[in-house]
């Protein structure tokens, strides 16, 4: 099914797409209020950018460096150059020590490697650790979002599934009392758990360390309990120096939720003595995204879910509409780059007003890479009926690329000047006789309250 | 293994070499006041500060915020509180059910309210995150403005484990309502001295 139609699904549910819509933005807006509390944000914003392009320019160099440092560490490197490869090396691991129960926190690249499913399969119990997580695994789904996993599903949803699943007793979807019972159930899977498996979030070539960042404490619960830790991450996690992380780490919470720094920033370097520490580098794909100069910058990207939050395509057709393991305007772009028939529709799923891109800390200029995966597709693959219309009618502007960047290099061009029906049209769903979402005079809380009022 | 058929990978498609840019802290540079920013930020992200004239009156605060204590690991000598002691072979799984940590902070950071300790600090790595509540006392000189500061300040460390610590442990997974005590420490005081 193509996006449109992937939403339309979500769509169903009107006061939940509401819901959805309104949650996401409170949190774009306690990102705006964080980042404007930081003095020099734009230049932290430049220096990430500038230090990401300088990591994919030397990536092989920095790869052989932190490999080499890392080893000296007493930590066991190894690469895999595809998602299958990744997981077999992950289940090696955890064969030699007959390791039957893991506790993992979150990662995405062991998502898009569907690492569980095969973990499973090889009789081994896998259970995800962060609350989120958890509560789409117990679901049977995968995320719907890269920071808040769970963020489609509604509290008395997860009511209902923690009765089933945890056995507690019906609360009204009440969250303290729902994740005071997560907590003990998760807790007991830490204390019995063999092995961790984290993701990273940066990885520091000139010391061989990486650091995982969690607020709710679920990768140090399961790495500093388990004999074995394994930590899988995509290779364009590197970044040269560990001074790096000090523009990193400033923006990358106060992006994805306003915090001005995870609860947990860990830095991991050695094992214990008596443990081992694994680290898989993965490529599955990206060494290929490197090779392609108009996408490449998709690499930049630190997982913040920013783009998301901002994005009103996104927050109106919910992450499962995508069909990625990466949602939003980031998945949108680096999807094509994975399966580009698949993932056809995806480059349309956006109306080009380029605030992904004004959010991106590390800015990616998502919206523009957007557009050119849209030239592309035209190019290569047949397209569905509905965006063919859009096709037509968008004419020339959008077919034509130096008019394109005539028109100001700016997206936004679309936005104001496309006609109202091609954007909202009817035939797509999420436009569907709505305007863009507005949400500037009620924030949250205030929404919330209303809400819960009416009830 | 495919380690050399990526790194070929890598080398064929990466593009021009691009320079590294410099950290220009100007751009960042801030005159104010480190101890004040620093609470503001602490109790913004959950945790709570106690300024202490002398680390002596410590031990009869921590005993009025948390009475009923018992199960308490201290990692500092100011503290003599500590009803269980713990060394390098201390089994972590064994620490399941410790009330109360006490841990030295080396360094704060009054931009997001963080914390930093290392392993050193609190001997065994699981001690921070599996105890019921945390108590980290951190000395006004060791307040920097923000994260760049302390990367300076701690590079000259042995690296085994380090965290930064910004208030409790938190998640919002459930409706976007923020719940403490998700997986680690249910509450942070942080004693200033
Ligand atoms: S593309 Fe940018 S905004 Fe989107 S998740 Fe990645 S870093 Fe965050």
């Amino acid at each position: 099914m193509a996006h449109a139609d992937e939403a339309a699904v979500f769509n169903k549910d009107e006061a939940k797409v509401d819901w959805h819509d309104k949650a996401l933005w409170f949190v774009r807006q306690k990102r705006d209020k964080s980042a404007h509390n930081v003095k020099g944000w734009e230049n932290l914003r430049d220096l990430a950018s500038a230090i990401k392009a300088n990591v994919l320019s030397n990536l092989d160099g920095y790869l052989l460096q932190f490999e080499e440092n890392a080893q000296k560490n007493g930590v066991t490197v190894h690469w895999a150059a595809d998602a299958e490869e990744h997981n077999k090396i992950v289940h090696s691991i955890l064969a030699k020590h007959d390791v039957k129960k893991v506790v993992k926190s979150k990662s995405m690249l062991t998502e898009e490697c569907h690492l569980n499913p095969y973990l499973e399969s090889h009789d081994i119990e896998v259970i995800d650790t962060d609350l989120g997580e958890r509560i789409v695994q117990l679901a049977q789904e995968p995320p719907s979002h890269i920071v808040l996993p769970a963020i489609h599903k509604r509290k008395e949803e997860v009511d209902v599934l923690f009765q089933e699943h945890l056995g507690t007793k019906p609360c009204n979807g009440d969250p303290q009392y729902l994740t005071s019972e997560a907590r003990k159930h998760l807790r007991d899977k830490f204390l019995k758990a063999d092995a961790a498996i984290t993701g990273v979030n940066f990885a520091v070539a000139d010391t061989g360390g990486f650091v995982v960042c969690t607020n709710e404490g679920n990768a140090d619960m399961g790495a500093h309990l388990a004999k074995v830790h394994i930590a899988c991450m995509g290779m364009e996690k590197l970044i040269p120096q560990e001074k790096h992380l000090g523009v990193f780490l400033r923006l990358l919470a106060r992006s994805a939720t306003g915090q001005p720094i995870t609860t947990y920033s860990s830095h991991f370097n050695k094992p214990e003595p008596g443990k081992e520490m694994h680290i898989v580098i993965v490529d599955n794909g990206r060494t290929e995204q490197l090779s392609r100069e108009d996408f490449r910058a998709s690499l930049h990207c630190i997982r913040c879910g920013a783009c998301m939050n901002t994005c009103p395509i996104y927050r109106r057709s919910g992450g499962h509409s995508y069909k990625a393991t990466i949602p939003g305007p980031i998945g949108s772009i680096l999807s094509p780059g994975i399966d580009l028939k698949k993932h056809s529709s995806l480059p349309f799923a956006s109306t080009l007003c380029g605030s992904c891109s004004d959010v991106c800390p590390v800015k990616i200029n998502i919206h523009e890479q957007l557009y050119k995966w849209r030239q592309v597709i035209v190019k290569d693959v047949p397209q569905p009926v509905v965006k063919k219309t859009v096709l037509k009618i968008a004419g020339s502007v959008l077919a034509n690329s130096k008019m394109y960047s005539f028109v100001g290099k700016s997206s936004r061009f679309m936005l104001k000047h496309a006609p109202r029906f091609l954007i909202y049209s009817k035939l797509n769903a999420w436009g569907k006789a709505r305007d863009l979402p507005e949400v500037k005079n009620e924030n949250f809380d205030e929404w919330y309250k209303k809400r819960k009022k009416n009830e | 293994m495919s380690r050399e058929s990526i790194l070929k990978a890598v080398k064929k498609n990466k593009p021009e070499s691009l320079p590294l840019p410099e950290i220009d802290l100007s751009f960042f540079e801030e005159e104010i006041n480190l101890v004040e920013t620093f609470i503001d930020n602490l109790k913004f992200v959950g945790g709570q500060a106690i300024q202490l004239n002398a680390i002596e009156a410590m031990d009869a605060e921590i005993k009025k915020l948390y009475p009923k204590a018992s199960k308490i690991v201290s990692c500092v000598k100011e503290s003599t509180l500590g009803t269980i002691s713990i060394n390098k072979d201390t089994e972590p799984h064994g620490l399941e059910d410790i009330d109360l940590a006490i841990i030295k902070g080396e360094l704060a950071v009054a931009e997001n309210g963080a914390i930093w300790i290392a392993e050193s600090d609190f001997t065994i790595r699981a001690l921070p995150f599996i105890t019921n509540d945390l108590i980290l006392i951190v000395e006004k000189k060791d307040i920097y403005l923000h994260l760049h500061h302390v990367y300076e300040a701690i590079s000259k460390r042995e690296r085994t484990f380090g965290v930064f610590i910004s208030g409790p442990s938190k998640t919002a997974d459930i409706e976007q309502c923020l719940v403490v005590g998700a997986h680690g420490a249910m509450s942070l005081t942080v004693f200033i001295v």
